[in-house]
């Protein structure tokens, strides 16, 4: 497995790429803001979001059967999954039930998380994605690098070549509006054909049993009214309160996501439609480890948003495929390290710890402290590989003695000046590779402050002497 | 099956979730709205629709049967017979498949939000709930009165004791997924018209 600086040197390679990406986030980031800065109450939106979310989590159990009982006397069927495998068990074995063979999927990185379209695959059922970038990447065998926006890395020349190969539009065709019309009638023959419908789902609401799920396509609502099956997937931590809190979190997703003052499409589920067999799965695959340690859990308060994504420096320009877990960015970052330590531990590296996520976050998951606490535990359990650990054990002693900072200090300074910069800047030196060393000052700070001080001093004295004399 | 459900919620029970867990008192109306019938009509055409204040049911109607979208209109299915009388009866259809070539729905709306321009639907009166998302083009006839400043009043007002299925649709469908180029009519409405009536 490649790290993450090395798959983010090949993204960056293609310049026009890279900055078109970058461009591209940056933009819907200014779009969130503009929509933030029209709501007159965000920031308290945010906090109450975040209070609802700890208050929902620390009552899980509580709320999920309240879920559970409303959802199943409206005629919805309940399952409960520990893990992925039984996640894509339990779907598998609903969909042979009633002999479906193709089915309408909508967007859901909860699906994502558990492999369930391969699995599917594997085991005769056809899935088609059917939110156009999901499909997108689906025909081109990729993985989406972004949790909102899945094909943000495929230029649209690229989309051309795709779908001339797989839905036979004309060669060269590149114009978004003639290549989402080419999409639409395509996926509406599989939504006439499909037997089964499968989403995620965005707030579960215990009050009610109202599954929400929030689209701008209108592809969710089309696989889970037509076809008389529909499964939704859901992650322990979706399930909230009440009806009323979706007004705080709907308030707050679309504009954190994509800058819009909500979703197209906003749909309140309450179970089956007549004639329709509607089952909802509630995965933990891991939920329930990040809830219990403390100074991880809010990384459970995600709700999906991709803002961190959008804002982040580093994703921004290494692209979502940089990263080896399925979500990229800072909150793929907190999340992926629960799910292994040792596979994932370039990740938090992946980061300025500029804070630009926590800023906004619509929940206020504390993401880039997070990230620091996580490179403590890649440090402690001694995965910071030879280099970095001798780099920063040399310089732990450094800091510890007065002596060999002094001493360190003064050598650094002359040797710097006398010796070339291929000594720095060559392919052994990581640092070296992207970065110039800075000027080196004459003096140490500790020199320069003496002097300041001892300048401050005289000046004070002579300013006392006029005062006196005057 | 059984057992799955016990364990994760057993295993839910031991949370490292510390300090003050209760569940938050809170208001946010969105203030700053003085006009919310204007603010609502902005927001629907910068959501990619239209909105058009007409004063009654016979005003609609000639707003809709002037517009090119109904003129174009092959199978127009109607549920507000005052405004458009309709050529296909979804109520009649037996499944929701047969709706697929219908051009333009016209339903009423039970609620607009100012602040995103969100006009709630109640599906339940519906035979075909698919019918909102398969018709080529909707209309939303809205009541004047209807239209609250924000997302709380919203759901202050609905009533989700029997609710089946209900739904905010805010402009028409679109999609940005080919390089961030905004494209109006995704697979759901490619174009939708708000009517708030009086």
């Amino acid at each position: 497995m490649k790290s993450h600086a090395r798959l983010a040197a090949a993204f960056l390679k293609q310049e026009e790429r890279a900055h078109w990406h970058d461009q591209a986030l940056w933009y819907v980031r200014e779009k969130r803001d503009r929509m933030a800065a029209s709501v007159p109450d965000w920031e308290a939106l945010r906090e109450t979001a975040q209070a609802i979310k700890r208050h929902a989590l620390a009552n899980l159990p509580r709320y999920l059967e309240e879920f559970e009982q409303n959802a199943a006397a409206r005629g919805a069927i309940v399952h409960y999954a520990l893990d992925d495998a039984e996640h894509n068990r339990i779907v598998l074995e609903i969909l042979k039930g009633r002999n479906a063979r193709l089915v309408a999927k909508s967007k859901s990185m909860l699906s994502e998380e558990c492999g369930l379209n391969e699995f599917l695959e594997r085991n005769g059922v056809e899935v088609v994605e059917t939110d156009l970038a999901e499909r997108i990447i689906q025909l081109a065998g990729e993985r989406p690098s972004h949790i909102v926006l899945p094909s943000i890395h495929i230029r649209k020349e690229e989309v051309g070549e795709i779908f001339h190969k797989h839905l036979g539009t004309q060669r060269g065709e590149s114009d978004p509006t003639r290549l989402t019309r080419a999409a639409r009638s395509h996926l509406r023959e599989r939504f006439l054909a499909a037997e089964a419908g499968i989403s995620g789902v965005n707030f579960a609401v215990a009050e009610t049993g109202a599954v929400v799920i929030c689209t701008n396509e209108g592809n969710a609502d089309l696989g889970n009214s037509l076809p008389d099956l529909y499964i939704a997937v859901m992650g322990v931590e979706k399930v909230i309160p009440k009806s009323r809190d979706l007004s705080v979190f709907l308030r707050l997703l679309s504009r954190s996501a994509t800058g819009q003052p909500i979703s197209a499409y906003t749909s309140h589920l309450l179970g089956p439609r007549p004639g329709q067999e509607m089952h909802i799965v509630i995965v933990d695959n891991g939920r329930s480890e990040i809830l219990r340690r403390e100074r991880f859990h809010k990384a459970a308060f995600c709700i999906r948003c991709g803002a961190c994504l959008n804002t982040c420096p580093v994703y921004r320009r290494s692209g979502g495929h940089s990263y080896n877990y399925i979500i990229p960015g800072p909150i793929g970052t907190i999340l992926a390290m629960h799910r292994d330590l040792k596979k994932y531990k370039d990740m938090p590296y992946a980061s300025t710890l500029c804070g630009s996520c926590t800023a906004v976050c619509p929940v206020k998951i504390d993401i880039h402290r997070q990230i620091v606490l996580w490179r403590n535990e890649v440090v402690e359990a001694g995965y910071l590989g030879r280099a970095k650990s001798a780099a920063l054990k040399t310089t732990t002693l450094g800091m510890k003695s007065t002596r060999l900072f002094r001493i360190g200090g003064w050598a650094v300074r002359k040797l710097l000046r006398i010796l070339p910069p291929f000594v720095f800047n060559n392919r052994l030196t990581i640092w070296g590779r992207s970065r110039n060393l800075p000027k080196m000052p004459a003096r140490s700070f500790r020199a320069e402050f003496r002097a300041y001080s001892r300048s401050k001093t005289d000046l004070s004295e002579s300013r006392m002497n006029r005062e006196a004399r005057s | 099956m059984k057992d799955s459900r016990r364990l994760v919620l057993d295993k839910l029970k031991e949370h490292g979730i510390a300090g003050d867990t209760s569940y938050p008192a809170y208001s946010h109306p969105h203030t700053g709205i003085t006009d919310p019938r204007e603010f609502f009509r902005s927001v629907v055409e910068s959501v990619g629709g239209e909105c058009r204040f007409v004063a009654d049911l016979e005003a609609a109607r000639k707003c809709v049967a002037g517009s090119e979208v109904f003129l174009a209109a092959k199978e127009v299915c109607s549920y507000v017979k005052e405004v458009a009388e309709g050529n296909f009866e979804a109520e009649a259809k037996a499944d929701a498949h047969q709706c697929a070539e219908v051009d333009l729905t016209i339903i009423r709306g039970e609620l607009g939000v100012a602040e995103n321009a969100a006009v709630w639907i109640n599906a339940d009166p519906l035979r075909h709930r698919a019918l909102l998302f398969i018709s080529g083009n909707l209309v939303l006839v809205l009541d004047g009165r209807d239209i609250v400043p924000d997302m709380e009043s919203a759901y202050a007002r609905i009533d989700f004791s029997r609710l089946r299925s209900g739904y905010f649709i805010s402009g028409p469908s679109k999609t940005a997924d080919i390089e961030q180029c905004l494209v109006i009519g995704a697979h759901g409405a490619k174009s939708l018209l708000v009517l708030v009536v009086g």
